[in-house]
């Protein structure tokens, strides 16, 4: 992957059909009313359900894009930054009483020290190392979170009484959460798109291609490196307080487990990584994918509807390696090619 | 003392198995550079195969192994040709993703057709051996034995063989070992298809000492990821050492402190090793920080 | 004439099309969810049940179902706790269910109550034990199944009752050891043993909590070598239990009388994996299957046609919640339904509210009485079945016998002390 050279600065006239760098396009525009519009139309409470989940799940790979696509980052401890902004916000409200609209804001700023702080002390490792050592970084999160049940409740979980409330961020329709969760994807997607275009965004892409050349022009790696986790880090803890409201039950077991980092990480390597649309479209094929297939083939054979599920995500992984984003943008120059 | 001596063999002993079981997953690392998420599933797979060997035709576990590793070799030829190699031009992403696919596939495929059930083979020794006040099960002995012989065998292959050559010249420099004449995919073929078959020595050593599920590779995986960069990767002795080190960790710390803790100090040491040395104890100088396939 | 005809066909014929239509509508099945994991690692256990619910269905619907409605099950795969959540919201949401039962692990019950609590929907917990699931002040929520507490209560009773005295010592000085997995159903046990021998006044020389994943059980079993204890409870899932055994065996570490408590221990295939090493352990655990005597004839009934059913189908008997499942489903049918007129979840609550049904009431002995923040025990508890009936039963060479308490007993406790291993 190399840097974009810099457009010579010009007034466009339009705004580009197609995701851009740093730039808004009438795709993403088009996108957005879209979902606008599904949240307005009657749908039946089961797609909701999966409608909620995408868009969450849309602003947490935009999350761990900014570490993993941009800073080149792969990180797949991700899960626990989600699981200390989810056990944060949820641990406040439920024995302080403080409501989850701050508690949110506490529990990203725990997860970005948290992930500020596995930057550094992975600074050095690169590939297989970085990987394995934020997974194993998560481990020990998770087996604190297990042990420490005074705080945690442990394996038995920690449960928000749904009292619908919006004070509370508990809410009886799954409209108000898709609302909630839609914010959240734009407010990722804001940042990701501000950071593209700005000097930070060229610092990153700078030390995620060459280092050696970063840093001679006077580029600190480190730090580059720490702020893009951190940054990361915070979202998915605000990501991981949202989930907490919605689902009501944490549970160390599954909000901290390598799944869920995986989850993290495939939705921007399906969609493409290191671009802003790639983690959207990436969760909009995924998460309603295994939801469905899960609703719809679970009761056929145990286990089926993870075959499936699996053998597609093979294939898609090995031929379409640039993601979603690219297939759309090759598809853009060949409608543009015609006449 | 006679305790702690206990704690100490039993987590040697142990950890020579979890050192076969990532030997696979090192020379795998190794060489093609990549890291197998499948590597559980495969000793989940060759578990139920020595399981069958055993229940269905009679056979002792050990005498398996002359049906599994040539069975485990094919398979993971079929894997390499099918999964890893179209992704190994392509980001690393690509093979990480495609082999954690290949997981949920075995697992769920497994599921289907195995059902959820725990199968065992009967244990093949009755009685501990017992050496003064220390007692450890003769299946633990035997498969530390072949542990040692199978990395002896290994270096010997690599140090001493033509193929053993080769791989290293991949190692060192692919483009320029493709410019000498070694085909380099084939060597990618064999070390992948040979580390899987060494999943099926481990698998057949283990069926006598764990019981066989779809999911236990899960239990498995994450322990052998550790040996693998804490012995440093690619390096054989290393696994070795990550893997008695991980074994007598675990011994320790869950007798002194609490087994609930079990696997956060072996996470915790690991996490410590790539602070200070994060090579590894014998791997190759920079390769942690160089990073791969970029 | 022709005309009158017409007329009385075509009133004949709407008749017959309204009768039909009443007929279809009366006949229009109760719609029931049942969450289990039917994959993943839990997913051994929770097919059993799934076919022991099968078979309360079955055997409901040849009977003339509920009222004249027949039962229909619609399932959901409830693997994790999240997976639960997501496929009780699915199976309520999508295919409006007002009524879900299951889910056999407590992390699974806690998940499926809070989702079908969120919802207002019914919820008949067949076998989730943690205590938590009754204690978050859910309204729908009815806990069938012993609460953790009951497990760990029947293990110290059965240890100060029968063991001390086959072991002819005083309770007090007898040396109790206690270990558990560090998940929900463990960690809930183990806080309740604890909290119920310091209450009895029995001191536990070991109490840990270990990791589900934990490979090597040496430094456990070392470490219960060294303290020495006369009676081990232990709380461990199939997987563990094998490898505690032979890691038991392997380093000589004998006890007195050894408790395994439900899930591990309790499994069937617990002697397919170590053999004839079963044989003396005790679980405490539901009943698989209780002195018939105890039972209330009619139930007696319903008792022998389950059990002949189940080995028939499985070929083996039901495990303690395999028959537990079907003991609660089965009161569900029989007892909480037939009452309800429009099967809303408020209605359903009042009905199970107003149960009363004297112990030997369930095919597994169990009777139904549900706090209603009313305990004097714990005040936030609501929904918790307080006839639940656990006991402890011993594997013996070719089967299991109920041996505490002893209404339940079919046998008297065997092999106390437990020969050491050098003579099993």
């Amino acid at each position: 992957m190399s840097i974009e050279p810099l457009a010579p600065p010009k007034k466009p006239k339009r705004l580009p059909v197609l995701p851009q760098r740093g730039k808004l396009s009438m795709f993403e525009i088009a996108l957005f009313v879209a979902c606008l519009v599904l949240i307005a139309v009657e749908l039946s409470q089961n797609l909701r359900d999966v409608m909620v989940l995408t868009f969450l799940f849309a602003g947490l790979g935009l999350a761990w894009n900014i570490a993993g696509g941009y800073a080149g980052l792969i990180s797949f401890g991700h899960a626990a930054f989600f699981g200390i902004g989810a056990y944060t916000s949820t641990i406040l409200f439920v024995s302080a009483g403080l409501t989850p609209w701050i508690g949110l804001w506490c529990g990203g700023v725990l997860a970005a020290a948290a992930g500020a702080l596995l930057a550094l002390i992975c600074a050095r490792l690169r590939g297989p190392f970085f990987i394995l050592s934020t997974l194993a970084a998560a481990e020990v999160v998770r087996i604190g979170a297990l042990n420490w049940s005074s705080l945690t409740g442990g394996p038995e979980g920690l449960s928000i009484l749904p009292v619908a409330n919006v004070a509370n961020m508990v809410f009886v329709s799954k409209t108000a959460y898709a609302v909630l969760m839609l914010a959240y994807v734009v407010f990722v997607y804001a940042i990701t798109k501000a950071l593209e275009g700005s000097r930070y965004g060229y610092y990153l892409f700078a030390v995620r291609d060459d280092e050696e050349a970063a840093s001679a022009a006077g580029v600190n790696p480190l730090l580059v490196r720490t702020a893009a986790m951190g940054l990361s880090a915070f979202l998915t803890g605000i990501g991981g307080s949202l989930f907490a409201q919605y689902f009501l039950y944490l549970d160390p077991t599954f909000v901290i487990s390598p799944e869920l980092s995986f989850q993290f990480a495939l939705l921007p390597a399906v969609g493409g990584l290191g671009t802003a649309i790639g983690p959207v479209l990436g969760s909009f094929l995924i998460t309603p994918l295994s939801e469905l297939l899960r609703s719809y083939l679970g009761n056929a054979a145990a286990g089926l509807h993870l075959v499936i599920y699996s053998a597609g995500l093979i294939v898609v992984m090995l031929y379409f390696p640039g993601g979603l984003a690219a297939a759309l943008n090759r598809l853009g120059r060949g409608w543009k090619r015609k006449p | 003392m006679t305790t702690l001596g206990q704690l100490v063999i039993s987590g040697i002993l142990i950890g020579g198995i979890y050192a076969l079981m990532s030997i696979g997953l090192t020379l795998i690392f190794g060489v093609l550079r990549i890291v197998n998420f499948a590597h559980g599933e495969f000793l989940m797979l060759a578990m139920y195969g020595a399981w069958a060997v055993t229940t269905l035709l009679g056979f002792n576990p050990y005498v398996a192994v002359l049906a599994i590793v040539p069975a485990m070799f094919l398979f993971g030829g079929i894997v390499y040709r099918i999964i890893i190699s179209p992704g190994l031009d392509k980001p690393h992403l690509v093979v990480v993703f495609a082999t954690m696919g290949l997981s949920i596939f075995l697992q769920n495929v497994a599921l289907m057709m195995m059902t959820a059930d725990l199968w065992d083979v009967p244990p093949i020794f009755s009685h501990a051996v017992i050496v003064g006040a220390l007692r450890f099960k003769a299946e633990l002995l035997l498969g530390f034995l072949i542990t040692i012989l199978c990395t002896v065998g290994l270096q010997w292959v690599i140090r001493a063989t033509y193929l053993g050559k080769a791989i290293r010249a991949t190692v060192q420099d692919g483009e320029a070992a493709m410019l000498m004449g070694i085909p380099v995919p084939r060597i990618f073929l064999i070390t992948f298809a040979g580390g899987s078959a060494l999943v099926g020595l481990a698998a057949c050593v283990m069926m006598p000492l764990f019981s066989v599920f779809p999911t236990v590779g899960l239990n498995f995986v994450l322990i052998a990821f550790v040996v693998v960069v804490l012995g440093g990767m690619g390096s054989i002795e290393g696994a070795l050492i990550g893997g008695i080190c991980i074994g007598v960790v675990q011994s320790l710390s869950s007798y002194y402190v609490a087994p609930a803790f079990g696997q956060m100090f072996f996470f915790i040491l690991f996490l410590l090793v790539m602070i200070f040395r994060p090579n590894g104890i014998l791997g190759q100088k920079g390769a942690a920080t160089i990073g791969i396939n970029d | 004439m022709r005309v009158w005809l017409r007329l009385c066909a075509c009133l004949f014929g709407a008749t017959a099309i309204l009768l039909a239509g009443g007929v279809a509508k009366a006949q229009q099945p109760i719609r029931i969810g049942v969450l289990l994991p039917l994959t993943g690692p839990f997913a051994k256990n929770g097919i059993e049940n799934w076919e022991a619910m099968q078979i309360a269905r079955d055997m409901i619907n040849e009977r003339g179902g509920v009222n004249g409605r027949k039962i229909e099950f619609v399932q959901g795969d409830a693997t994790s706790p999240n997976a639960a959540i997501s496929e009780t919201e699915r199976i309520i949401t999508k295919d409006g269910i007002k009524i879900t039962t299951g889910s056999f692990a407590s992390p699974l019950a806690i998940a499926v109550s809070q989702a079908a609590e969120r919802h207002g929907v019914f919820h008949w917990e067949t076998t989730g034990a943690a205590e938590i699931i009754t204690r978050r002040g859910f309204k729908h929520t009815f806990q069938v199944g012993a609460p953790a507490r009951k497990y760990g209560q029947a293990a110290v009773d059965f240890v100060i009752e029968d063991v001390a005295k086959r072991l002819k010592k005083p309770a007090s000085d007898l040396r109790l050891a206690l270990l558990w997995e560090n998940r929900a159903f463990g960690k809930s046990v183990g806080d309740g043993i604890r909290a119920y021998t310091g209450i009895k006044k029995i001191k536990l020389v070991y109490d840990e909590g270990y990791d589900q994943f934990a490979t090597d059980m040496t430094p456990i079993v070392q470490k219960l070598k060294d303290e020495k204890p006369d009676v081990l409870i232990a709380i461990s899932f199939p997987n563990d239990a094998i490898l505690f055994q032979r890691k038991a065996k392997e380093l000589d570490f004998n006890v007195a009388a050894f408790i395994g408590v439900s899930a591990g221990y309790s499994s069937p295939d617990l002697r397919n994996s170590i053999g004839d090493m079963v044989n003396g352990l005790f679980v405490a655990d539901f009943p698989p299957k209780v002195n018939p005597n105890v039972l209330k004839p009619d139930v007696r009934k319903v008792a022998d046609e389950f059990y002949k059913r189940y080995e028939d189908k499985m070929k083996r008997p039901p495990a303690g919640h395999a028959a537990a499942g079907f003991s609660a489903v089965w009161a569900l049918f029989t007892e909480v339904l037939p009452k309800g007129k429009t099967f809303e979840p408020d209605e359903l609550r009042e009905i199970a509210l107003m149960l009363d049904l004297p112990e030997g009431s369930l095919v597994n002995g169990s009777g139904i009485k549900f706090t209603n923040f009313d305990w004097p025990d714990d005040p936030k508890d609501a929904g918790q079945n307080l006839r639940a009936s656990i006991g402890v039963w011993q594997w013996t060479k070719s089967g299991n016998d109920q041996v505490f308490p002893p209404k339940l007993a079919t046998h008297e406790a065997a092999m106390v002390p437990l020969p050491v291993w050098s003579k099993r």
